[in-house]
């Protein structure tokens, strides 16, 4: 089990010579996509390869030049990956400006490097009636552009394919997920990181057959799970969490059992639909998801004396259904949407009873032992 | 029973030996570089202070920054947990507890029965902690405790704006250079210190009942906590050795814990 984990975690890290690699092998065409939301099964019926595009986390030394400073960890690390000539492989770059700074960086990234393909694709950020036909249309916009970068026509057969593909995907995730609830310590939550990661690079005819083995393997392991304190860490709505944290979390005492990073139940908790017109149903899929901090839901913001948060209500929901005793909040510094969301998650929370810590990360956060400590006594705060 | 708890800080280390109930004694060194060999002997100074020695003492908890190079602790527990145990022992109708170390500030709030409901640390700098004071007190050229006096004789506190300490030193010697009396950046410094706390404070939701406490090295630096009194419109009391709070907290922790295993 742990060797295919670490296996999946090399290609993971290795990430940008598996494209070369697999171009090199197959003499196909890749698309990197920044997280989160592209429709990647659009791009795989047009007979492409997309992956996402996960920045380095080590030092800025060259996107700074060109940043406000207040850019988050996610934009500033694919952007200094794109400057330092990682992403020169990829034969073209796509992103769903799901929020501001995406929006904006991302017109810079088109200055800046020459790209054969290069896509914005917009999507509603208030969820209301007007919602389905703008994405729709947008979808549509997708589906011609890759028809015409591509010279192949994206049938509603093909797309169909693609689809089920990836929802097998989601499916495979999905267990492996529900192993980790329902077998608590049996799977690292950095470790799980980054075998969904890696689902995001890899094709995903090959990945599926690897998460397959994976599953098998986890399910007849012996492990017992040990009483230890649940607990589910939200946050870092569309960045890779930091390996250290979540190792910091696990070795204070407690076990992850739930998230909702993007490379985590945010990706892979939803299918899309198979029925019907498939870029309607992909449409339905990206206005059902799971509720996100990229969001907004405009009905939350009407009456002085309300505490509504859907997104809120979906993490205390998903912490009482699971039986977790707490949750901790991984802010991400200069994230945005889910700065906006803050208070009311926080609110939320609170009304519900649900003990909570808030740990600010993202680069240059401050110092692994703070955190060590606060981790420990909201720990400490849990067991009392 | 003999039990120990011992406080592990980034710039000071303490111990306290506790026997029986009420009975204990406590030491004192600055933490330096061997963090296993200075918990070692805080230990032992406050047990002889007692009259026993090392190897009388049945569990030590571990505490404070170093917590994780004293192997020979039973246990570690984080500061926030320890310093609860302590105020509360100390002062059971303490609601919230206001912390301020070498280099970390923490706000705590406690419910009736003495448990953490919330706290709050500073964030990634030593804005509003010791450490802040005493670069400040060397770029004025005095001690930490004469700040504070001159602190109080100022009549036109002036604002210091940076919050970073290194920055902050910068706009020091600025204002050195412009000729602003000691007493004005003293007491701007203070000012700029409680701004930092008070804002912690309020992070934890602290309410308006129960008593504040205010514990760590900077609580004996009267300025402080009078400013602070001040901005939270509440009465602060501070214990008589307000550093050796949360390493009595360790001890009271190592005590439960006796005979547990």
């Amino acid at each position: 089990m742990q060797l295919i984990l670490d296996k999946l975690k090399l290609r993971y890290s290795r990430r940008n010579t598996e494209i070369v690699k697999w171009k090199d092998d197959t003499g196909g065409k890749v698309i990197g996509c920044l997280p989160m939301y592209f429709p990647e099964e659009f791009v795989h019926a047009a007979g492409l390869l997309p992956v996402t595009l996960f920045g380095d986390d080590g030092p800025i030394a060259h996107a700074n030049r060109h940043l406000m400073t207040n850019a988050c960890g996610a934009v500033r690390g694919t952007f200094e990956d794109l400057l330092l000539g990682k992403y020169d492989d990829l034969d073209g770059v796509a992103a769903v400006l799901i929020c501001d700074q995406v929006r904006f960086f991302f017109q810079v990234w088109s200055l800046d490097h020459e790209f054969d393909f290069f896509h914005q694709m917009w999507r509603p950020f208030n969820i209301d009636q007007s919602s389905r036909p703008f994405l729709l249309n947008e979808l549509k916009r997708l589906k011609s552009a890759l028809e015409e970068f591509t010279g192949n026509a994206i049938t509603p057969d093909k797309l169909c394919e693609s689809i089920r593909l990836f929802n097998e995907t989601r499916s495979l995730m999905r267990a492996l997920n529900d192993i980790r609830k329902t077998r608590p310590g049996l799977l690292k939550a950095s470790d799980l990181v980054k075998a969904i990661a890696a689902g995001m690079i890899m094709p995903k005819e090959e990945y599926n057959s690897i998460l397959k083995e994976l599953i098998t393997q986890t399910r007849d392991s012996d492990y017992e799970s040990g009483e230890k304190p649940k607990v589910m860490v939200c946050g870092h709505p569309c960045g890779m969490p930091e390996e250290e944290i979540l190792d910091l979390i696990e070795e204070m005492g407690a076990v992850i059992v739930g998230d909702d990073f993007f490379t985590g139940s945010r990706y892979f908790s939803v299918d899309v639909p198979c029925s019907g017109d498939p870029v309607e149903a992909y449409a339905d899929f990206l206005l059902n998801l799971i509720p996100c901090t990229t969001y907004h839901y405009p009905q939350n913001w009407i009456g002085q004396d309300r505490s509504i948060s859907t997104y809120g209500d979906y993490v205390a929901d998903h912490v009482r259904e699971n039986g977790i005793q707490g949750v901790i909040l991984l802010r991400e510094m200069y994230c945005d949407p889910f700065d906006l969301e803050f208070v009311m998650l926080k609110k939320k929370l609170e009304e519900r009873n649900i003990v909570h810590i808030t740990l600010n990360t993202g680069h240059e956060a401050g110092s692994l032992e703070t955190q060590r400590t606060r981790i420990q006594g909201y720990l400490e705060m849990l067991n009392c | 029973m003999i039990v120990a708890g011992v406080d592990i800080g980034s710039q000071t280390s303490k111990a306290v030996v506790l026997k029986g109930d009420n009975i204990y004694r406590s030491a004192l060194f600055p933490t330096g570089t061997d963090l296993y060999a200075v918990a070692r002997k805080v230990v032992e100074n406050a047990a002889q202070e007692l009259g026993h020695t090392f190897d009388d003492i049945q569990r030590i908890v571990a505490t404070g920054y170093g917590r994780v190079s004293v192997p020979f602790a039973a246990d570690t527990m984080s500061e926030i947990t320890c310093n609860a145990v302590g105020a509360y022992h100390f002062y059971p109708d303490a609601r919230v507890i206001v912390d301020i170390g070498g280099q970390d500030s923490k706000a705590i709030k406690l419910n009736d029965e003495g448990k953490v409901v919330n706290f709050a640390m500073n964030d990634k700098c030593a804005a509003g902690t010791g450490r802040f004071l005493e670069v400040a007190a060397e770029t004025l050229g005095v001690s930490v405790a004469e700040l504070a006096a001159l602190s109080r004789r100022s009549g036109n506190r002036i604002r210091i704006s940076s919050t970073c300490t290194v920055f902050a030193q910068t706009e020091i010697v600025s204002l050195i250079a412009r000729r602003t009396p000691q007493e004005d950046i003293a007491a701007g410094l203070h000012e700029s210190i409680v701004s930092r706390v008070y804002g912690l404070v309020n992070s934890i939701g602290p309410g308006d009942t129960g008593r504040v406490v205010m514990t760590g090295g900077v609580a004996r630096n009267d300025a402080i906590v009078s400013l602070l009194a001040n901005a939270m419109k509440r009465e602060i009391t501070v214990p008589e050795d307000p550093q050796i709070v949360t390493a009595f907290g360790a001890a009271l922790v190592a005590r439960s814990r006796v005979g547990s295993e």
